[in-house]
């Protein structure tokens, strides 16, 4: 069964060019020289393009202590995020069939809890924990696995080992916690490595969560922080790319290590070995 | 419990306790909150149905719910046809397929705020790059932001771009599919448009039902951000969604007990929507 | 497709099919090669050989859902090489049955003439009539996933029925099936081809399937035909090493020249487990080392003197025993005697 080169190649390319678009407006943005008047047409890349922007962030805001508060933020919250939704996708994988798949209905109904309903109440949580005005109102959702979707991305992968292996491993004496450690988590680093970049892209991005828990400058994570740019300089447009470049470009590189999840076959792709 | 059901559930512990600790626990006390008079900074006390009655006479609240509603008919419907045409473009192994589909993923992963900024000047009439796109194919160059419509459709555009999350789903599923069903329907003559019609989406209905509502839930939140980085709910009122309001509400007017109400009212037709879901995925299932 | 077509198509049940020098590439694995293979109207061939052999690169080929690298096609004397699936007039039956999941039997059996826009009445009517053959009639209205493994094959093959083609296209129908099903299900497809007459190519890797449902049988190796013949005459004088030891259960005893089975050096010697027959004055001594009762035969493995292991099968109640030495005459007329170098069969 064949398919034209358009079906093939033409329109996926046209898609694709499409998506791609708005990071090269970003970045083209960010190099256009301070003070140029509107371009008349369409500018892919600005006449004389500089990193003048750049050099000026530093300059305008603390964008060390920004970045040094989001790079503390990940190096918890990712990390605990795996660990958290690993062991409840083993533990949904462990649970016989009828109630795995009400644990997996429960995981659904959680993620559709609008956030909006947490927003107010989870302030009050935090500032009954103690924990208001510090980092960690934005690493505490990762005890809860971030969301549940991480869940359910290693129930499915789980899946993919056999109860055979399980009780293989059993029969030589694991405990469960190695049939976690040494059977199943190895068997789905794929699975693995796309919940920590999901997770770091969640946690990297999180502005709401700074928005609403943060309240001293020296605690803002990057996030935050270019909304005090943008506050600052409303019209810097090369500025205020500079900026949007640089809150971006570490979820594109961890990104792209996660290549696995676009394969031809993702769900294969994320049981990895089990498959 | 056996054995293994008990190491589930010690498993299962810690996100469950999670869950309870930020999800559960606070939708609850919201629930609760919203018959009371709650500034976050008070000890609030039970007012009945004040909050609702408060509610009825509300001209922004109205404005604000004609807002989402007007967001979520435009964005949803979009956001998941950009989807799930995409995830079934792309479901095909070919040449450089990986490239494609992270090209399409690529804008859901940059940073909301990010995103925010960016439209907010390719929106800009004067300096954006959309308006000379529009301009260089001679269409007319709207002032965006500045009209009524003109700032509801700029944040559902900006919110067709990530849409990674039901694409990759999309397409997953459609790689579920066996490829041996395309071939049998292929000897019966079926063109690749009947194939669509009659095997992709039937079996594919279950999940686009799931995402659509899945969706309808997130649009109602994740227009936060644009509106409150591109319009701060202006020009107007045009784009007050309900979960600025909410902001608003509970955060810049200490109204911790009405924004409580406003998330209820959100939170029964997010309920109502789940209703919704559950009951047409059993159909479906009897159905096929 | 329009009516016309269709009545003449029911008109010609059978069609002759033609291979003619099929190749077939994937990158660099060559799956097909040159495979040239004529099946006569009516005809049941199976294509028969281990995993991997090409049998169904060949099959779909045949049906248009693979493109062939070189060679034609032929079904009733037109060259439908370049020809779409559905303008073949073939029906295929797969492996995994695929039926459609979303639809119920009576639908999954419509599906094809539905698309074909073929007329309410009449397909309904011949969904009806073909269920009522199959034993289907109570399993209409149930789902592919509530019906057990051998309803759903027969669904796969109500569908194909329905179609009523020119040519039915089996690949390896049987094998998701378990041993007593397929034993049954094997001499109903028999029998059906039998009653309908259409011509069928039929794919397995089983050589008892093909033996017992051909009226011929080709064996595919490496994507290579082997030999085609009916299966006595393959069974009675394989073409070559790799046939001898393929066809037969079993397997054919093949000994170096000058060994144990005596023969020339240079040739490789081959005799059935059956040709062998325990003789005090034989001239091979097997020393048994496993011995097998099957009920109504027993089969003996060892091996001789000077190491080359050997099969014999015996009659019933035999009393051998592990650590027995036999001694076997060797039926000389049934002999196989296979080149060394090139495996081809010698005179
Ligand atoms: N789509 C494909 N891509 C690459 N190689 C293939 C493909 N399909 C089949 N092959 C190869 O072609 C050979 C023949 O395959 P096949 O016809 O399926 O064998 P059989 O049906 O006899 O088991 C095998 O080596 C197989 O690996
Ligand atoms: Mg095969």
């Amino acid at each position: 069964m064949r398919s034209g080169p358009l079906a093939r190649h033409v329109v996926p390319l046209l898609a694709a060019i499409v998506f791609v678009l708005p990071l090269w407006f970003m970045v083209a943005g960010s190099l256009r020289p301070v003070g140029l008047p509107p371009p008349r047409g369409v500018e892919l890349l600005p006449p004389a393009p500089n990193l003048d922007s750049y050099a000026r962030l530093p300059q305008l805001i603390p964008l060390f202590v920004y970045l040094r508060n989001s790079a503390l933020v990940v190096a918890l919250a990712v990390p605990l995020t795996v660990l958290v939704a690993s062991w409840a996708g083993f533990g949904i994988r462990l649970l016989p069939p009828p109630r795995r798949r009400a644990a997996v209905v429960a995981s659904l109904v959680v993620m559709m809890v609008p956030v909006t309903a947490v927003w107010a109440t989870r302030f009050e949580v935090f500032r009954l924990a103690g924990a208001l005005d510090s980092l960690v109102p934005l690493v505490a959702p990762a005890l809860a696995a971030t969301t549940p979707f991480y869940v359910l991305i290693y129930a499915w992968s789980f899946g993919g080992v056999s109860d055979g292996q399980l009780g293989a491993a059993r029969l030589e004496g694991a405990s469960t916690w190695r049939l976690w450690r040494a059977v199943a988590l190895p068997q789905v680093k794929p699975a693995t490595l796309a919940v920590a970049v999901l997770a770091f892209t969640f946690h990297w991005a999180n502005f709401i969560d700074a928005l609403l828990y943060l309240r001293r400058q020296e605690l803002y994570t990057l996030p935050l922080g270019m909304r005090f740019l943008q506050l600052l300089n409303p019209t810097d447009w090369p500025l205020l790319m500079a900026g949007a470049v640089v809150v971006t470009l570490p979820s594109v590189a961890v990104f792209l290590l996660a290549q696995r999840l676009f394969l031809d076959d993702p769900l294969r792709g994320l049981r990895g070995n089990a498959a | 419990m056996t054995a293994t059901t008990r190491s589930a559930v010690r498993f299962l512990a810690p996100y469950a306790v999670g869950t309870l600790l930020l999800v559960a626990v606070p939708a609850l006390l919201t629930v609760g909150y919203a018959f009371t008079d709650h500034t976050g900074l008070s000890t609030p006390r039970f007012n009945g149905l004040a909050n609702l009655r408060r509610l009825a006479g509300d001209p922004f609240f109205r404005a604000s719910l004609r807002a989402s509603m007007v967001h979520v008919a435009m964005a949803v419907p979009l956001r998941l046809l950009a989807a799930s045409g995409l995830g079934l473009l792309l479901a095909a192994p070919r040449r450089g397929g990986r490239w494609y589909r992270a090209a399409v993923y690529l804008p859901t992963v940059i940073p909301d705020i990010a995103l925010a900024l960016l439209f907010l000047w390719v929106l800009n009439p004067l300096y954006g790059p959309l308006n000379q796109l529009l301009g260089a194919v001679g269409l007319p160059q709207p002032t965006w932001l500045a009209t009524t419509w003109g700032a509801r459709v700029g944040v559902v555009l900006m919110l067709l771009f990530p849409i990674g999350e039901a694409f990759l789903v999309v397409l997953a599923t459609r790689r579920q599919v066996n490829a041996r069903l395309y071939e049998a329907a292929a000897l019966d003559g079926c063109s690749p448009f009947g194939q669509l019609r009659r095997i992709t989406l039937p079996l594919l209905a279950p999940v686009l039902v799931l995402l659509a509502v899945r969706d309808l839930v997130l649009t109602l939140q994740v227009n936060f951000v644009p509106a409150y980085i591109l319009t701060d709910g202006g020009p107007g009122n045009a784009t007050l969604y309900l979960p600025l309001y909410i902001y608003d509400q509970a955060f810049e007017f200490l109204g911790f007990g009405y924004a409580a109400t406003i998330t209820v009212v959100l939170l029964a037709v997010t309920v109502a929507f789940i209703g919704l879901q559950l009951a047409l995925v059993r159909r479906w299932r009897v159905l096929r | 497709m329009t009516d016309a077509d269709t009545v003449t198509d029911a008109d010609t049940p059978s069609a002759r099919v033609a291979l003619e020098g099929l190749g077939k590439r994937y990158g660099d694995v060559v799956a097909l090669d040159d495979l040239t293979l004529t099946v006569e109207p009516g005809e049941l061939v199976v294509l028969v050989g281990p995993s991997g052999s090409g049998k169904s690169t060949a099959l779909r080929i045949l049906a248009g859902l693979e493109e062939a690298t070189s060679g034609r096609v032929l079904v009733a004397g037109r060259d439908v090489t370049r020809v779409a699936p559905h303008r073949r007039d073939v029906a295929m039956v797969f492996q995994d049955y695929a039926l459609y999941p979303h639809l119920t039997a009576r639908d999954n059996l419509a599906f094809g003439p539905r698309v074909r826009r073929e007329p309410a009445a009449a397909v309904t009517a011949r969904v009806e009539r073909v269920a009522v053959q199959l034993g289907l009639d109570g399993l209409l209205d149930r789902y592919p996933d509530q019906l057990s493994g051998g309803q759903q094959q027969r669904v796969a093959l109500a569908r194909a029925m329905v179609r009523e083609p020119a040519v039915f296209l089996m690949d390896e129908p049987l094998s998701n099936l378990d041993a007593q099903l397929r034993l049954a299900a094997r001499a109903e497809i028999v029998e059906l081809h039998r009653r309908l007459g259409t011509t069928t190519v039929y794919v397995t890797h089983d050589q008892a399937e093909a033996m017992t449902m051909g009226d011929r049988v080709a064996v595919l190796a490496d994507g290579r035909l082997q030999q085609v013949g009916p299966p006595q005459a393959v069974y009675d004088a394989p073409a070559n090493r790799f046939v001898a030891g393929f066809i037969g259960s079993p397997p054919m005893n093949l000994v170096a020249g000058g060994g144990a089975l005596g023969g020339e050096p240079g040739t490789v010697v081959g005799v059935r487990p059956e040709d062998l027959h325990p003789d005090p004055t034989g001239a091979v001594a097997l020393t048994v080392t496993v011995v097998e009762a099957l009920g109504s035969e027993t089969v003996l493995a060892g091996h001789s003197g000077d190491g080359s292991r050997l099969t014999v099968r015996t009659g019933p109640r035999s009393p051998c025993r592990p650590g027995d030495v036999v001694r076997l005459a060797v039926d000389s007329a049934r002999r196989h005697r296979f080149d060394a170098a090139t495996g081809r069969r010698l005179p």
